[in-house]
């Protein structure tokens, strides 16, 4: 199962920290990992993980490889591993993941999509030793 | 040839003992060199690039934050910066107070500052830039009102605090490794509700209506000003404890 307190170590090497006094507005495109404390109005992507505090809020789409929710997201979230999502989390949108966690309390307003990493996996290494087999022949 | 660059104010009683000391010292490792007092001096600039292009080997501030400054300033995008950039390199001697540039290299006082001298340990730096002003250390600014605009995107802070753009830590204090070689500035937003923003960033305008940015605890610049950086400038001599890696 996914495990939150694991995740939370590797924000400790963020990147990018916006405080809560801090209000973005834009697209905020970053490469390593990013907390937002603060708000945030436009777009947010990283190819890293995103941990969005309990007084945030993020009125944007939001796009990462791992996501942990704590605070307001209004917009459709596109998460590629793991998206977890604590108790005082709100979002307003789609939300489309490879492995979820929902704490009790948590709100969800949208549609839930699931592209599942580890079938994905499956696949690519069914077409892998496809490929193989053809070299082969 | 080492040619030491005195800041005028070094021209008080108060700092003759630290100046025999330090001269005692260059002395013994046989350090000695050209010596240019610039209280008697109207053409600082022009001094300075003349013993660039007489060939200096090593430009010694001896002073403070501000000796250091006036030397860049005489350097950087200058006809001399070419020579200045492949044979020369820049040394600092501190000798007084307001010396965070130095404490950044690792240059605690006079004496260690000959030693490291001798050592030649070097270190290509990147150099803030602030317009056209450049900054070794860092920028500052009330973070209330203050805007931050990067093209893609701004950030506005809502509460009293301190904007810090640094290229060199002068200070331990910081969550963040600040790294003068890796052409990126840290931005550090310290508020009243003690919460922190981090960002590295390469170039942005940042603007306050009512508040001046200043550069290295020296010089004040009105905004909206442009900043960004300009990578591997200055070859610097440095001490082993300096404040990056």
């Amino acid at each position: 199962m996914f495990n939150r307190e694991n995740k939370l170590e590797k924000f400790k090497d963020a990147e990018t920290v916006i405080g809560a006094s801090i209000k973005v507005k834009g697209n905020f495109h970053g490469q390593g990992n990013i907390i937002i404390e603060g708000s945030l109005e436009g777009s947010l992507k990283t190819d890293a993980s995103i941990f969005i505090g309990e007084k945030a809020k993020v009125v944007a789409s939001v796009e990462a490889r791992d996501l942990i929710v704590n605070g307001e997201i209004k917009g459709n979230v596109s998460v590629k591993n793991y998206l977890s999502l604590g108790s005082t989390a709100k979002i307003n949108g789609d939300i489309q993941y490879g492995e979820l966690s929902i704490e009790k309390g948590a709100i969800i307003n949208g549609q839930l999509l699931s592209t599942g990493p580890a079938g994905k996996k499956i696949n690519e290494k069914e077409e892998g030793r496809e490929n193989k087999l053809k070299e082969e022949e | 040839m080492h040619v030491y660059i005195y800041d005028d104010y070094l021209n008080k009683s108060k700092y003759s003992k630290a100046v025999n000391r330090m001269e005692i010292r260059l002395t013994d490792l046989g350090l000695n060199g050209k010596i240019i007092r610039l209280g008697g001096i109207k053409n600082i600039k022009g001094t300075i690039q003349n013993e660039i292009k007489l060939g200096a080997k090593t430009i010694v501030a001896v002073g403070n934050n501000q000796t250091v400054n006036k030397i860049i300033g005489a350097i950087i995008d200058t006809d001399v910066y070419g020579d200045f950039q492949r044979k020369t390199l820049l040394g600092i001697i501190p000798i007084g107070n307001d010396n965070s540039i130095a404490a950044s290299f690792g240059i605690k006082n006079e004496e260690e500052a000959c030693n490291i001298l001798l050592a030649r340990r070097i270190e290509k730096i990147d150099l803030g830039l602030v317009g056209d002003r450049y900054f070794l250390n860092e920028a500052t600014i009330e973070g209330l009102g203050t805007t931050i605009d990067l093209g893609d995107y701004s950030l506005e802070i809502e509460d009293k605090g301190t904007v810090r753009i640094v290229n060199l830590l002068s200070d331990k204090a910081n969550l963040i490794g600040s790294n003068p070689h890796d052409g990126l500035l840290d931005l550090i937003i310290n508020t009243r509700k003690k919460d922190q923003t981090l960002l590295k960033l390469n170039k942005f305008v940042i603007s306050n209506a009512s508040e001046q940015l200043l550069i290295d605890g020296v010089i004040e610049v009105k905004t909206p000003a442009e900043i960004s950086v300009d990578r591997d400038k200055v070859s610097v001599i440095v001490g082993r404890d300096r404040l990056f890696q």
